[in-house]
This record gives C-alpha cells, sequence and structure tokens, in this order.
C-alpha cells in the first residue's frame, strides 16, 4: 500500500514534469483568431543581434499562429512621430513612456489586447497606465541603479564592496587618500549629452530620498529646484567636478564620451576605480576587452541604500487592435512568451515568470536585484515630455561646466511646471467628463 | 454699319491663321506655370503658412498657445511661443552666438577666399592651390563635423588623441578641451565652418577678378600704380557687386548655420544656435509650437539678408 502510493506519486510528478513544459511550449500559445499569413507591422530602435534576439523570441508565436512580422529598425527617434502625424502609425512600436502619453488618444489599452496585470509588479503597471489607462506594455528592461568596478583591482587594492551609502563615501575618501581616482565619469553622447549625469543623480536620490520622491517629481508635486534635488546635485558635482575624484575632473566629465568611461576602470592600468552606468555596460566591456572574465575582472554592485531602482524599459504600444496584434500581446504578456524572452538574453524581462530562466549570470543577478526591489522608477528625463529631458541635461551640463546650481535648477523647474500644467489640466477635463 | 462693322472685326481676327492651340490666351500662361506652381504651392507656400499658423498654437498644435501660460509668469498670449523665441535665456544665447558666427566666419570666409583667390591668380600652381582650398567643399558638413570632433578630441586620461591637443602638450603645454570652455568653443566651430566655405567664397571671387577688364589694369600699371594700389582701387570697385552677393549668401549660410553645432556639440557648453535649438524643440522636446515659432523668427532675420541678395543678383546679371 504505501509502497504503491509512492510509485503513484512519482508516476504523477513525472507526468507532470514532462507534460507541462510540452504544454507550455504548444498549447499555451493563443491565436487570437489571427489567421495565418496576418502581418503585424513593428517599429523599434533595435538593431544587430538585438534584433536576431527579438525574432528568436517570437519565432515560437510566428510558427504557431503563421503570423508575418513586418520590422523596421530605425535609429530615428522623431520616425514615430512623423509616422503617427501622417496617419499611418505601425500596428506596434516598441518605444517610451513619453510616446504613451503623447499618443494616449490612439493606442489601445493593454488588457483590451489580452495582456493580464498580474503578470508584472504592480509598480510596472503603474508607471505604463496613462489617465487610468494600462496602454504601455513593458517588454523589456534595464537597470541603472549599478555601479560597475573590477573584483581584481578591488582585492588586490584592498577594496571592499559598500554595503551602505555612508560606506561607499568612506570608500571613495579611502581610494582618494590613496591616490587612485574613485569614478569615471563621461557625459558626451551628442545631442544627448548630460544624461549619465542626470542618471547618476537620480540614483542618488533613490538613496537620499526614496522612490516616491521621484515619482512626485515626475507628476510635478515636488518641483525640480527642491533641496532634496540640490543636495544631490551637490554630492554629485563633488565628484563630478574634481579632478581627484574624477578622470579629468570637470572637464573629463565633459568630454569625455560615456563609452569611454565605460572603459577606463577595465584598463591597464585602470584609470579609475569605478563607473556608474546601467545594465548594458557589461557587453560594451566585453566588446572592448574580450580577455576579461565577467564576476572576476569586471562585477557590478547595486548603488548601495538605494531604496529603489532607476531603469530604462522599452515598452510596447499598440496602434491597433486586429487579431493578430492581439496574439502578440497575448503572447508576450505570457509566461510562454516572458520565458522565451530570458532564455533569448535580451536584457531583463519585467514579466515574473522570467525570474529563473536566464542563461546568463549577469542578467540572472540583475534579475534577482530587480525581483527584490521595492520600487521602480524611470528616467526622469524621458518621462516627463516636452522638452524636459533636454532642459535637465543641460542643467547637468552647465552646473559641471561652472555654472551657478540655483539658476539651473529654478530653469529646470521652470519647464517642469510649464509641461506639467496642461497635462493636470487635461487630466482636471476628463475628471470633469 | 455695325454689322459690318462687327463682320470687319472677325475678319481681321482671323487673318492670321496661328493654330488656336498656339495662341496666348488667358489660360495659356498658367499651363507653362502650372507645374512649378504646384510644386511651390504644395513644398514652399503651404508648408509656410502652416508653420506660421502652428508657431500660435500650443505645443502639439490642439490649442492656442494661450494655453501654455503659466500662472503668476509672464504671458504674451497666442504669441507665448514667441515669447520663448525671443526672451528666453537659450533663444538669447543663440542669438549672441548668431552674431558671433556672422561676425567672424562672413569676414574670415570672405576675406579668406579674397586674398587666397588674388594671391593664386599670380601664381604658376593656381590651379592645385585652389583646388586645396576648394576640396573641404566637397565634404558633407557633417563630414567636416566629425572630422573636427577628432582634431579637437580632449582626452581626460593619459593620451591625447586629439591633433591639436597633441601639439599643445607636444610644445609642454596643458591640453584644452575646446568644445566645453564656453570661452573658446563658439569660436573653434566658427573655424571649422571658415575651413568648409573658405573654398565657396574663393571660387566664385576667383571668376570675378579674372573677369576684371585687363587694360584697367594695364592703364594703372602705365600710370604707376602698383599691386597693392590697382587691387585697391580697381579690383575690389569692379568686383564690389560680386563681393556683397557672396557676403549676402554666406550671412544668410550661417544664420541657418546647424551641422556643425548639432554634430560637434549638441548645442552645450553655450555653443547654441537657432537653427539647432529649432531641431532641438520639435524632434527632441516634441513642442511644435516652439519649433515652428523659432522658424519664423529665423526666417524674418533672413529676408532682408535675401532681398538685398536677390537685389545685388539681378544688378550685377543687367550689368552684364
Amino acid at each position: 500500500m504505501r509502497k504503491r502510493s509512492w510509485i503513484l506519486l512519482l508516476v504523477l510528478v513525472l507526468s507532470a514534469a514532462l507534460t507541462v513544459p510540452a504544454q507550455a511550449q504548444s498549447s499555451s500559445i493563443d491565436c487570437k483568431g489571427a489567421a495565418k499569413g496576418d502581418t503585424v507591422s513593428m517599429l523599434y530602435q533595435w538593431s544587430g543581434q538585438e534584433e536576431a534576439r527579438l525574432n528568436q523570441i517570437l519565432k515560437p508565436l510566428a510558427d504557431a499562429c503563421g503570423l508575418v512580422f513586418k520590422p523596421e529598425s530605425t535609429r530615428d527617434q522623431a520616425l514615430l512621430d512623423t509616422r503617427v502625424q501622417a496617419g499611418t502609425p505601425p500596428d506596434i512600436a516598441f518605444w517610451t513612456l513619453a510616446s504613451a502619453q503623447r499618443y494616449q488618444d490612439k493606442l489601445f489599452t493593454m488588457d483590451s489586447l489580452g495582456a493580464d496585470k498580474s503578470a508584472y509588479p504592480d509598480f510596472f503597471v503603474q508607471n505604463g497606465t496613462v489617465n487610468g489607462k494600462w496602454l504601455a506594455l513593458p517588454v523589456k528592461a534595464d537597470i541603472k541603479t549599478i555601479i560597475w568596478y573590477s573584483p581584481a583591482v578591488f582585492k588586490a587594492k584592498g577594496y571592499t564592496v559598500p554595503k551602505t551609502w555612508d560606506e561607499l563615501d568612506a570608500l571613495v575618501e579611502k581610494m582618494v587618500a590613496n591616490k587612485d581616482v574613485p569614478w569615471s565619469m563621461g557625459f558626451e553622447s551628442g545631442d544627448a549629452t548630460g544624461w549619465t549625469g542626470s542618471d547618476f543623480i537620480q540614483d542618488i536620490l533613490l538613496v537620499k530620498q526614496g522612490p516616491q520622491y521621484v515619482n512626485d517629481i515626475i507628476a510635478g508635486k515636488v518641483p525640480y529646484n527642491d533641496k532634496g534635488v540640490k543636495e544631490a546635485y551637490e554630492i554629485y558635482g563633488k565628484w563630478a567636478k574634481d579632478p581627484k575624484y574624477t578622470v579629468g575632473g570637470a572637464q573629463g566629465t565633459l568630454s569625455t564620451a560615456f563609452l569611454d568611461a565605460i572603459y577606463k576602470p577595465f584598463m591597464d592600468p585602470p584609470q579609475a576605480m569605478m563607473v556608474k552606468q546601467s545594465g548594458f555596460a557589461g557587453g560594451e566591456i566585453q566588446k572592448k576587452f574580450p580577455d576579461l572574465k565577467y564576476g572576476e575582472d569586471y562585477d557590478f554592485f547595486q548603488v548601495p541604500g538605494a531604496k529603489g531602482l532607476q531603469g530604462g524599459a522599452d515598452l510596447m504600444l499598440s496602434f491597433s487592435d486586429k487579431p493578430a496584434v492581439k496574439a502578440l500581446v497575448t503572447y508576450l504578456a505570457s509566461p510562454a512568451g516572458a520565458i522565451a524572452w530570458a532564455e533569448a538574453g535580451f536584457d531583463e524581462s519585467p514579466n515574473k515568470a522570467a525570474v529563473g530562466h536566464y542563461k546568463d549570470p549577469q542578467l540572472q543577478k540583475k534579475a534577482e536585484i530587480l525581483a527584490n526591489t521595492s520600487g521602480f522608477t524611470y528616467d526622469i528625463g524621458d518621462t516627463i515630455p516636452g522638452g524636459f529631458g533636454k532642459a535637465e541635461w543641460t542643467a547637468i551640463v552647465n552646473y559641471v561646466n561652472g555654472k551657478d546650481l540655483d539658476t539651473e535648477l529654478a530653469a529646470v523647474a521652470k519647464v517642469q511646471a510649464e509641461v506639467l500644467k496642461p497635462a493636470a489640466a487635461t487630466m482636471a477635463a476628463t475628471a470633469a467628463k | 454699319m455695325a454689322a459690318t462693322t462687327a463682320a470687319r472685326q472677325t475678319r481681321v481676327r482671323r487673318v492670321p491663321e496661328v493654330p488656336r492651340i498656339m495662341k496666348q490666351g488667358r489660360i495659356a500662361p498658367w499651363l507653362y506655370l502650372g507645374p512649378a506652381l504646384i510644386v511651390m504651392i504644395t513644398f514652399i507656400v503651404y508648408p509656410g503658412f502652416n508653420t506660421l499658423y502652428l508657431s500660435f498654437r500650443n505645443i502639439d498644435g490642439t490649442n492656442w498657445a494661450t494655453q501654455a501660460c503659466v500662472a503668476g509668469e509672464p504671458c504674451w498670449g497666442i504669441l507665448e511661443n514667441y515669447r520663448y523665441a525671443l526672451t528666453s535665456q537659450i533663444m538669447l544665447t543663440a542669438f549672441l552666438n548668431n552674431l558671433k558666427w556672422i561676425f567672424i566666419m562672413v569676414p574670415g570666409t570672405v576675406l579668406g577666399g579674397l586674398l587666397i583667390a588674388t594671391l593664386a591668380n599670380r601664381v604658376r600652381y593656381e590651379a592645385f592651390a585652389k583646388s586645396i582650398i576648394f576640396l573641404p567643399m566637397a565634404i558633407s558638413f557633417v563630414g567636416a563635423g566629425v572630422i573636427w570632433k577628432f582634431v579637437y578630441d580632449y582626452g581626460s586620461g593619459p593620451n591625447q588623441i586629439g591633433l591639436l591637443n597633441a601639439l599643445v602638450t607636444s610644445l609642454g603645454g596643458q591640453p584644452v578641451s575646446w568644445l566645453t570652455e564656453p570661452a573658446i568653443n563658439t569660436v573653434a566651430l566658427i573655424i571649422v565652418g571658415v575651413w568648409m566655405s573658405t573654398g565657396f567664397c574663393m571660387t566664385i571671387l576667383s571668376a570675378a577678378i579674372k573677369n576684371v577688364p585687363a587694360d584697367l589694369l594695364e592703364a594703372a600699371s602705365v600710370d604707376g600704380a602698383n599691386a597693392w594700389v590697382s587691387f585697391w582701387r580697381i579690383t575690389v570697385p569692379v568686383i564690389l557687386p560680386t563681393i556683397t552677393v557672396v557676403t549676402t549668401t554666406m550671412v544668410i549660410n550661417v544664420l541657418k548655420i546647424f551641422d556643425i553645432v548639432y554634430i560637434m556639440t549638441g548645442g552645450n557648453y553655450g555653443t547654441e544656435v537657432i537653427a539647432n535649438r529649432m531641431y532641438q524643440e520639435q524632434y527632441t522636446s516634441f513642442n511644435t509650437g516652439r519649433a515652428a515659432a523659432i522658424a519664423v523668427v529665423l526666417i524674418i532675420i533672413i529676408i532682408p539678408a535675401m532681398y538685398f541678395n536677390i537685389r545685388r543678383f539681378r544688378a550685377e546679371e543687367a550689368m552684364r
């Protein structure tokens, strides 16, 4: 009796183990009535390897439903705008949150297309919701609140990874005392120059103030020249303007290309000890120094003391509700789609089902940080529309270049008030209806 | 009586037996003009008026610009976008920089072109010398911007890969961050513009110099004028209309300057110019109203130069 029940249990477990993945592979793809040969036009800014990974993720859906994807890749930020103005938007755009706000009346909600809110952490759904409508499905995320360093160099010089902000501060001072340059910073990035600075400052805000404060800035409840923001700029400026703390001091920060800044801590001999940069830096380090090994020669740690993460997410926006689009949305929001995303290694999938399915240890480490965070904020500058991002970069560039901080922050706060005022007005108007 | 007059008139009209289609009635000229007019209206007139209209509208053209006013701040009502285009700090910087561009680049290219054209006129390897100066014209502004970005490169590490900083450090100096120092960066950009456009001025001025009647110059030298005097008293007055046209053309080009600034600094570090601001408002900030207002302001600034240019050009044509 006992023995037989054991066997029964074993058979049950085995069969479950064998059938569940099989089901996930085939029957979980719902074509939503899309016919073979239906097309979905897509617009995104990925290319090369990124595009190959997307194709790998979409292949099971294409095979199961016979959908034909018509992708278009561009580096031109303005293209989506041109298309929408011309009345010929793509069915799907993998784009930014600012576009979701801009085209809120033209987009279809993700719930209506078959995505399930519960598959994502609340903060992702909240961030993608415009005026009560969930318009932006987060498909790919990368986290910015991390610092890259060389474990080998740290070990040789007797430095340890800090656990709190005060430890980080102490570590920086210790490096300066040892005549090591702690930071590598670089702003230069064409007409987006300054974004690495605004990223760093947002991380400091997450440490000193927390995610709610950052979201209040985005909502316009906290003016950009609030004392918390000023404090973050001053902490940053102390490092970014001084050649003892960063390579080349203020002029080094301003004129170094952001990619070159990523390389400096990993050169031989290292020109700096740490660089704060998003998750993509790992790939850049590997490309530049193929001999370096992840985990030994380069690694990252979360910005210590941050009460939430800053990150970027590529969002899927839908200008169409035809069956083929529904099938695509449903698939990407389903566990099968999330697992395919994780296995393809196309950064992080915000979908809860993806954790544990990454093959790349870097992605797995980031996925764990992402899974354990209590809050997630988008880049302030990317989220507030209408020139705020540009104003923010201008302020950080001017501040590092020696201009008066109060004046610069007041200028950004002015733009913030200008662009968020009409949004608040439309919100009130829709509420009145 | 009346009938016969009418009959005669009909006969008179019939006399030259020209096929009707070749007669120039009221419609025929419009047929000839038609294609050009359609193109002009579609691509110049309509967008022009639409831009003017959008400049009075809000950020995305859905309401009047008045909507952008913030309580407690100055407001120009429907002209709110023009308040930004004419009084905001960044636009004032842009105006100042465009002035710098005009006052350095225009004399730099015109005088430089004139000097080279005159000197080259007197040497045997003229064609070669002029080709060298003209060569940068064959490069796009974007290409030139990228090339000069390397020339001006500032390395925060031990190695200077920028040509200029390599020179400076080899002479024992400290490397300079040419493109981020507000005191020098606009001038550094203008030098690129001069490098690009001197060839253009030189070619046109050189053609004009060659057209100066030889007998005039001979007569002058018979009268004992040296090269210096005959240049200032004869060559320059004769080619003055050309100099004016070249100068006004350069003024227009410089007012519209965009590529060099966009590529090399993105308008940062105090190097903003009007055209770059217009692009940033439209495509980085997606603020159609402001971009349109800046475009209108730019057109209004350019119109006098254009009017002057066309008038001088006509005068020059009439002289031939």
